[in-house]
This record gives structure tokens, sequence and C-alpha cells, in this order.
């Protein structure tokens, strides 16, 4: 079945859409929005979007594959990002991914089989002074090390 | 007397809510400006203080502002708060702490010019920020400092926060316009410039986050006291975000021409335990790396660049000397072929280029042509592409090469 | 009417004074003053994109390279096209290119006239000094009816992603994804189908969109290219010729093997439709080459050289016999103004003739922007020559005619055997010009093969009556010969104002005629 947004998701989508003096600007929020409610933005994602805007998927496929925060594929429930830029890796983000590399069974870009985690490595996250830093969904943690790592991971759900 | 302009109440507790802002007269600005003031009085008053842009470039802002043309298209004003450049994270501070100071500014600023439609652009990575940004927008609402007839002035503000999705080249405003539209982040071509054609094509002011919230300051005490808290030609403070191998990365506001050796060794704490300096870049990755014996230099626009380095985004990172400076040259190129948008041959190619070299040598596969190579294509970027991210990258990619060519010889 | 023209400045392009006008960007001018400035992504019917940096010049005053492309010139610029740091940087733009480039020229079909091989012979020549894996991308994409996208070929200019935004405004293609790893694409289960989507194959710069109609059939260098105009609408759009001037040791399957887009601004722009890209075949098909006699009556033997002669005999005696009401004739608008206005002098000013039908293809849909509905070049210069467009009736055609001059191929497809045999079959004397064959050969007593349009000089009237001269491209096959020839031969032939006709030894003459005489075509500029 394809995908369709609630009555409620829909309004906020209008007032959204009314913001801007051009439609196709609220395409980042709505692929914001789109990204919470479906979890990826695949070409049945992409169709929908395209068909709020009155645009073709394929302008939609141009936006998604050019910014990295709307995966194709489903993430696990917990995204955890690494930032793997100066600081952090200065400071030992390097070995903090190997770790959890270790601890997950799971490679940087992959989803455990249970789907809980996935693990990616990103670019500068702005938190240097919290280096090495990662984030788990939108929740920022910063001077990582093994055990910290434990105590975040084992005390989700 | 020199103090802190932007961080004095970070420490408050609450200090986002607008009743605890208002309390350490927050919003008198606002009124100053809307009631006492006419927009060109204000004008005057910020090209007096020569507050320099804080994203990168240092372009004075009201400068930039009287650029924007009269005319009765409607004009837009677009606040940067992409912060991406590798380094820095000051205007995650600013506006977790203090949004209100930024809404002050965006009122005052959009008063002054004309405007009555705000964009705040702030990185996808920083939602739970943007939720309190828009929150600290609603308290505005709700105390009449937006939207219309704002204090009886007759003026109508509304003010919107857009996040972006994840690409650096964002932050180079012509792309932050496009994003903005709903297209890929392609820079565009200048001129026009965005002050007279910016976003939906209307005349557009884009500022930083850290320019933006020095103007309630700007407002209250005047340009004259601006310029004494910073340089004569380089007015304010500039909040300083220390990371990498110090005691104490943080942020630290302190005059413009602190000098960068007091910034690493007195405030940020010096290294840490048992770690030796061997190289700091001042400004954000972008910026071309200084070596341990070049710190001795102030922090403002124009010493860096008589150093051949710049201050950017004053994003300082310090690097020690156990670190090789070939994995600092694999980061550094791996970010730019990264978030390269693709657009501009150079840009595109080149720096994949170069990142796919930096790789093979880290994989013991260097050959003797290679750092050659490496400057060789680095300098082909310089100055031929479209958008400022080719020097962007270039920069730190030469200088590192440069200075530590023997270190990345000793890998082949 | 005068043209309104820009003031004119003067700036300096390679140390020599050049005018250029004002507002003009520096690539213009310079192409203006005969200097070629290299360029990728730059097409004049797009505003400049920037991207390809293959332009950059050195301007006085300027301390980066500018784009010649965008830049705006002002007066007293001194600009450098071929200074050191300029080439340099244009060696560092195509090295780039190249680096990520598959170097497949020798299985490219674009090879030969490829704007990447030109610039690298011009200013690379370089050894690579890539020693990295290439990306891998996709090589045979099928995006449109009959085009083919190399992902690895393509250097990003995005000319096709910008023809479809803002000329067809379909958005088919798309750029995907970010830095290296961009490429054009298009959307799953989506398709080029526009009727405009051969132009991409033309515009693409290198070998990245080549198209299946032409891709592997010759080599481009074999080709030579002539300018002519597009007969198979009333559009009138500019067009180039591509044709195989032929080996000496083997025979080809045909002459033609493309059709290109010809600049005109007033007319087609810079593209044309698919339809007459791709619409070529009838130049090579079935073409009359020689006459055919279905009926002798004891006569000598026709040719196509005493045609006129044998044609001006038979209308004097209908003439002297005051019979020339039994004269009918049928016409077409893919015959050019000259040889209407003869036509039109001859048979229905001095012959009288009443009976005068017209036999084109029955129209088709516009499409909205080139394209029209009149499948036929030059309906509206038989309007303004004083022709009524009146379509073939049989049985008007039959009533009472003994004489019938017909022109075309096209009546056959507008009725059935049976019924143009029946009333064929009721003339007595019938004679067909025709450029191709089909089963009207065998219904008239005499088939005369003419030449095309391609094939022969003269003039069309446009859909929106704009007069555009022709000149032959092609050899006619073998016997054939231009209507307009035989046509002027037998005005002379039947004596009529015999100072009149013996001017005409060129369409050109025929037409600084008819301006004396039809005022719609007297040359604007007169």
């Amino acid at each position: 079945m394809s995908p369709e947004f609630s009555e409620k998701t829909k309004k906020k989508i209008e007032e959204i859409v009314a913001r801007y003096p051009q439609k196709e600007a609220a395409i980042l929020p709505i692929l914001h929005i789109t990204q919470q409610e479906f979890g990826s933005i695949s070409a049945e994602e992409e169709k929908l979007v395209a068909r709020i805007l009155g645009i073709k998927p394929i302008s939609v496929r141009e936006l998604v594959t050019f910014y990295t925060m709307f995966p194709k594929e489903s993430l696990g429930k917990y995204h955890i990002q690494v930032c793997s830029n100066l600081s952090c890796s200065l400071l030992g983000a390097g070995n903090f991914v190997d770790y959890l590399v270790e601890k997950l069974g799971i490679k940087p870009g992959e989803t455990t089989p249970d789907k809980k985690f996935t693990l990616s490595t990103v670019e500068c996250l702005g938190a240097c002074e919290r280096a090495p830093c990662m984030m788990i969904n939108f929740n920022y943690y910063g001077e990582m090390d093994p055990k910290k790592v434990d105590e975040i991971l084992d005390g989700l759900k | 007397m020199k103090e802190k302009v932007l961080t004095e109440h970070f420490g408050l507790e609450n200090l986002y809510k607008i009743d605890v802002y208002q309390k350490q007269g927050g919003y008198r600005a606002t009124e100053k400006a809307l009631k006492k003031m006419k927009p060109e009085e204000i004008l005057e008053e910020v090209k007096k203080a020569n507050l320099r842009g804080r994203g990168g470039a240092g372009f004075p802002a009201g400068v930039k502002w009287s650029f924007v043309p009269d005319t009765d298209k409607p004009k837009y004003l677009c606040v940067n708060a992409d912060e991406g450049e590798p380094g820095t994270f000051k205007d995650r501070y600013i506006m977790s702490h203090n949004p209100h100071m930024l809404i002050e500014g965006i009122i005052i600023t959009s008063f002054c010019v004309g405007i009555s439609v705000a964009f705040i652009y702030i990185r996808g990575e920083y939602e739970a920020i943007a939720l309190r940004l828009e929150q600290a927008i609603s308290e505005a609402y709700e105390k009449g400092f937006l939207g219309k007839n704002i204090l009886e002035s007759g003026f109508d503000l509304d003010v919107f926060v857009h996040r972006g999705a994840g690409a650096y080249i964002c932050g180079e405003e012509t792309a932050l316009l496009e994003s903005l539209e709903g297209k890929r982040g392609n820079p565009r071509l200048k001129p026009p410039f965005p002050a007279s054609v910016g976003l939906f094509q209307c005349p557009t002011v884009i500022n930083n986050v850290e320019t933006i919230s020095n103007i309630s300051h700007i407002i209250l005490n005047g340009a004259e006291w601006f310029i004494k808290q910073g340089l004569p030609k380089d007015g304010g403070t500039r909040i300083f975000g220390v990371s990498g191998m110090v005691k104490n990365p943080g942020i630290y506001e302190l005059p413009l021409g602190t000098s960068l050796k007091d910034i690493i060794f007195k405030h940020a704490g010096g290294m840490k335990e048992g770690k030796k300096l061997k190289a700091v870049i001042p400004g954000g990755m972008s910026a071309p790396i200084l070596t341990a014996d070049e710190i001795n230099i102030k922090m403002d626009f124009d010493s860096l660049v008589e150093a051949n380095s710049m201050l950017g985004s004053a994003g300082i990172i310090v690097i020690d000397d156990k670190t090789s400076i070939l994995d600092v040259l694999k980061v550094v190129t791996k970010f730019y072929s990264h978030e390269s948008c693709g657009q501009c041959t150079p840009c595109r190619i080149g720096n994949s280029w170069i990142n796919k070299i930096v790789k093979r040598i880290a994989e013991g596969k260097g050959k003797k042509e290679d750092i050659d190579s490496i400057l060789r294509l680095a300098s082909n970027i310089e100055g031929n592409t479209l958008c400022p991210l080719g020097d962007a990258a270039a920069m730190p990619i030469l200088s590192i090469t440069k200075k530590f060519r023997k270190e990345l010889e000793s890998h082949l | 009417m005068q043209e309104k023209t820009n003031e004119m400045i003067k700036i300096f392009i390679d140390k020599e004074p050049v005018d250029a006008e004002e507002g003009t960007t520096v690539l213009k001018a310079a192409e203006r003053a005969g200097i070629h400035i290299p360029h990728l992504c730059y097409h004049p019917a797009f505003p400049p994109e920037g991207s390809c940096r293959m332009c950059l010049v050195e301007i006085e005053g300027f301390p980066k390279l500018e784009l010649a492309c965008s830049t705006v010139v002002k007066e007293e610029m001194k600009i450098s096209t071929k200074s050191e740091r300029v080439v340099e940087a244009r060696k560092a733009v195509l090295e780039f290119l190249l680096a990520e480039h598959p170097l497949d020229c020798p299985i490219c079909d674009k090879a030969g006239d490829c704007k990447l091989q030109d610039y690298y012979d011009e200013y690379g020549l370089f050894e690579s000094q890539f020693k990295e894996a290439k990306e891998k991308r996709e090589k045979k994409l099928k995006i449109g009816k009959s085009l083919i996208l190399d992902q690895e070929r393509c250097i990003l200019c995005t000319r096709c992603v910008r023809f479809l935004k803002e000329v067809t405004k379909t958005q088919d293609l798309g750029v995907f994804h970010r830095g290296v790893h961009s490429s054009v694409n298009i959307y799953e289960g989506a398709s080029v189908e526009n009727n405009y989507s051969g132009n991409l194959a033309e515009i693409c710069p290198v070998g990245a969109i080549t198209d299946e109609d032409f891709r592997f059939k010759t080599r481009s260098w074999f080709l030579k290219e002539g300018e002519s105009i597009c007969p198979l609408c009333s559009r009138g759009c500019n067009i180039l010729i591509e044709y195989h001037p032929g080996f000496s040791r083997f025979e080809l399957p045909k002459r033609v093997y493309r059709i290109k887009a010809r600049e005109n601004p007033e007319v087609n722009g810079f593209w044309i439709c698919d339809r007459g890209r791709y619409g070529y075949s009838y130049l090579d098909e079935r073409r009359a080459d020689q006459i055919i006699m279905n009926k002798k009556e004891g006569e000598n033997e026709l040719t196509c050289e005493n045609i006129s002669r044998h044609l001006g005999e038979k209308i004097k005696n209908l003439s002297s016999a005051r019979k020339t009401s039994g004269i009918a004739l049928i016409l077409h608008t893919w015959l050019s103004n000259e040889e209407l206005f003869l036509l039109h002098e001859i048979f229905k000013n001095d012959l009288k003739v009443e009976k005068i039908f017209f036999a084109d293809l029955p129209d088709g849909e516009a499409d909205g922007f080139l394209l029209t509905s009149e499948p036929s070049p030059n309906r509206r210069g038989a309007q303004e020559i004083g022709f009524d467009i009146k379509t073939v009736d049989l049985g008007a055609l039959a009533d009472g005619t003994d004489f019938l001059l017909a022109f075309g191929p096209f009546l056959s497809g507008l009725f059935s055997s049976k019924d143009l045999r029946g009333a064929l079959d009721k003339i007595k004397t019938k004679v067909l010009f025709s450029s191709n064959s089909n089963e009207l050969n065998s219904l008239f007593d005499v088939v005369i093969p003419v030449a095309l349009i391609a094939e022969k000089e003269g003039s069309l009237t446009n859909v929106e009556g704009i007069v555009q001269g022709f000149q032959p491209v092609l050899e006619p096959p073998g016997e054939s010969l231009p209507e307009w020839k035989v046509l002027s031969d037998l005005g002379k032939e039947l004596g009529m104002d015999s100072k009149f006709y013996s001017e005409f030894t060129s369409p050109e003459a025929i037409l600084s005629e008819m301006g004396k005489k039809i005022p719609f075509f007297k040359k604007k500029n007169d």
C-alpha cells in the first residue's frame, strides 16, 4: 500500500507550505516530517511528497540523494552517528568506532539484524568541544569512551 | 574596558526563556530601535561598529545591508545557522543558551532593512536547538515582539526556522538560498549578489548567527563601545571555539586580537597531559594550518591574513605531536570530497582525486610523485571553482602538505 | 523596420580592440569577433551555468580568472583568452574531467564530434596522472525512445537536465547524489517521451547521450552537412542535413544519416522536433529516379528533358480547341513559393483553369511548441500566392476532365486505391510529378521523377509568414529534376509572355518577379 499522511500531519504540512511564497520551498520540512513518519524515504515516499507539492518524483529524488538525512532504507530504532571529523578523530573517534563495530557486530552503514541499531560515521556534528561525540537519533553524547557508550546503549530499550 | 558581550549570561538558568532574558535587560534594544531610532540611524550605527561577518568571510555587516536596493519587492533575512565548518560550535551555544538574543538581532536587522520575513536556516542535526528556537519565537510572538505592528511601530515581522538536511555546502550563502527554496544546495553564480537577487529572486540579507546576535548590543551600547570590545577595524568580541588536544575545550568569548597562544595555553588550559603542540587550525577546517612555532599571532581578520591563514569561523583545532599529519590530511580530504556539491568540475573531481591519493598513501601504496600531485591538484582547484568551497578545500590541503611535506614523505 | 540594437562599446580581447554590444558577455563578444572560447556547460539557449569552468579567462583588474560565459563586458575591459594562466586553467579543468572519464573513445559514437576530444587536442595532450580507481556508473541506460545515457562519459554540464526543465518543462532527467558521485539519471519506470527528445543527444557536448537512430550506423567524420529547411510541418525549422558523400568502392544503404537543428531565433531557436529529426527516410526510400511511361500513344520517347515541350504541345492543343476547361490540377504544399507561383501564373491566370485541387497529408495535431498541425511546409505560401486550398474531390476531379497534371505522392494516402483508380480511369491523359514511388505510379500515364526540397533551390513561407530560402544539399537522384525548371520551361513553351518567362533562370529570379506582382513576397529590405 502506498503511504499516506495522517489528517493531522496534512494540516501541519499545509501550515508549513503557507510560510513560503513558493510551494516547493516547503520540501525540506516536509521531507523531515516524512522521514519521521515513515522511517525512510523510498520511492513510495518520494511519490507521496511529489504529489503533495505538485512536482515530479524525480525532483524529490534529486534532493533526497543530495542531503544525507533522508535514508532510502529504514534505519534501526536507534541511529548511532559517530563524528569522524578532525577534533573527534584527534581524540580517538577511530578507536571508538572500532569498539562500536565490535560491540554491535555491524560495520558503519549497517543495521543490526534485530533492527535496533544502525551505525554511521558522519562529518562534523558541531560538538567538537565534546570530542569524541556522537548522536543517537537527535540526542548528542560527548566525551565518549567504551565505558560510557556501554552505559548509554545498555540503557536503550 | 573589555567584557563579555554575547556569552555574559550563558551561565544563567533558563536564559532561553523570555522572562529570564527580559530580566537581564532583554528586548530593551528592540524597544530602543523600534521606538527611538530610524532605520538609517541603525544602519549608520552598525556600519560605524565595524561588525564583520562571523561566518567566515568577515564582510562588514552594515555594508552588506546597505547593498539592499530600495524596491517594492519583498525583502528577506536569512540567518545562517548551518554551522558545519569542522571545529565550529559557537552558534550552537548561542542558539541553545540565548535564542532571544538572536531573535532581537533579527528584529532590529529586519526593521533596519525593511524586511518582513526572516528565516533561520539551521543545520538538520540541530533538531533540538531548532525546537528551542521555535519555542523562543512563539514566546516573542506572545509578547508582541514578532507579528503585526510590533511595539506599535507599524512594523511587521514573521520569523521561521528552516532545517537543513545534512550538507555542509548549504552554509555557503547562495547554496543556502537554493536549499531554502527547496532545491539541491548548489551554489549560485555571482553576480547577482543576494542583496539584490536572493531568496525567491528578492533582495536578501544573509548573516551568521553570531553576527546577528551582536546587533542588540551595538544598539544598546553604541558603536564606539562595540569597537572598544575589539579592534577599530574589527569591532566586538569573537566566540572562539577550542577543540582538539587541549585540557579545556569549549567556547571562549574574547576580544578580537587576542593571541592564539593565549587562547590555547591560558584560556583553554594548555595541552592535555603529556601532549605537545604540533599544529593549530585557527579558523575552522578551511583555514590554512599553523605550525607550533606560528602561534604567536593575534586572532583577528587582518593578522591572520598576514600570516597566510584566516580567522574564518574562529574554530580552533589543536593538534598534538602524536597525531600523524597523514591522518589529519585524510580527514580533511575526505571531508571536502564528501561535501562537494558536485556542480563544478575542479571541486567535484579534484577533491575526490586528492582524497583517493591520500587514502592510497595511508594504505602504504604511496608513490614518490604523490606529494607533488596533491600540491598540483589542490592548486588547480584553488581559485577556479564556482563557489568558495574550492578554496576552502585547497587552502588546508596546500598548507598541510607544504608545511609537513617531510612527514608526509616518510609514508611513501 | 529598424532592429533595436544596443550601444556598442570597445573592449580588448587578446590585445586587439573589439566592438561589443553593451550588456553582452565576454564569451558572446569574443564569438562575435571570431574568437572561440572553449566551453562545455554554456549553451546559448540557457542562462550561464558556470559549472564546467572551461571558459575561464583573464581580465585585467580581476584577481581570479573569470567566467567568459557569465561576465558582462565593460567599456575598455581587457581580456586575455590565451594567456599562460588561462591555458593552464583549461588544462587543469580538462585533466579533472578526463580523470573520471572512461576514455573509451574507440567505441564511443561521439568520437570525432566530441568537445572533450577537441579540447584535449587543443589544450591537453598531457599524459594522465590519474592512478586511482575511477567511479563506476551506468554505461548503457535507456532514457528515451531512442536515447542512451552513459553516466561514465557524462561531464555533468547538465545541458540535458536544463533543456528538459526549461524547454520541454517535463523534467525527465535530474542529477542524483552529490560530489563525485553525482550523476544524471532518470526516475525508474520513467522515460524521456516528448517530441523534442532528440535535442538531448544533439546538445550533449560529449558521448554521454547518444541517439540510437544514429549510433554505430556510420562515423561522424565521414559525413558532410548542408543547410536546409524541414518540410515536415509548416514551422519551417532550419535544419542541417548530414549525409554521406559516398565511398567509391561500395554502396551505402542511404545518403542521409542525421538531421540536426540549425539555429534561427525567429523560427525554431536552437531546436527541432523529433518528427523532423527522425522523419528523414523519405529522402532515400522509394525514390523515383527515372521517368515511367505506362501508356504509349505512338509518340516519341519521353524524357525528363523533353517533357515540358510535350506537355506544352498537349496544352496548346487543348487551348486552341478552347478546351482548357478539361484541364485539372492536383497540387500540394511541399512545392516551393516559386513553383506554386509559376503554376498559378500559367494555369490559373493564363489558362483560367478552374479545377485546382490540393493533395497534402491530412492535418495532424500541433504540439504547442514548434510542430504545427499542417504536415507540409508551404501552405501559407500557396495562400499568399492566391490559391484556394481545396482538397481533392474525386467526383469533381473526374467530371469533364481529360487532362490531369498531378504533383506529389500524397494523393495515395487520401483515398482507397479502388476509388482513385475509378476516378482516374475516366481521365484520358494524366501526368504525375512525384519524388517518391507509391501506387500512384501505376495509375498515371507518365510519372516524372522530381527533386525534394533537400535537392533543389527555392523558398518556403512558414506558418507565420516568414519566407525562407533553401539551397540544394543533395543531388537529385537519377533523372529527377526540380519542378520549377519544368514549369518555367512550360511557360516558355506555351509562349506566354515570353519576356516574362525567359527571365526565369533560377528560383531567385522567380521570387524577385513574384515580389513585383505580390506585395507579400516583396523582399523586406527592397
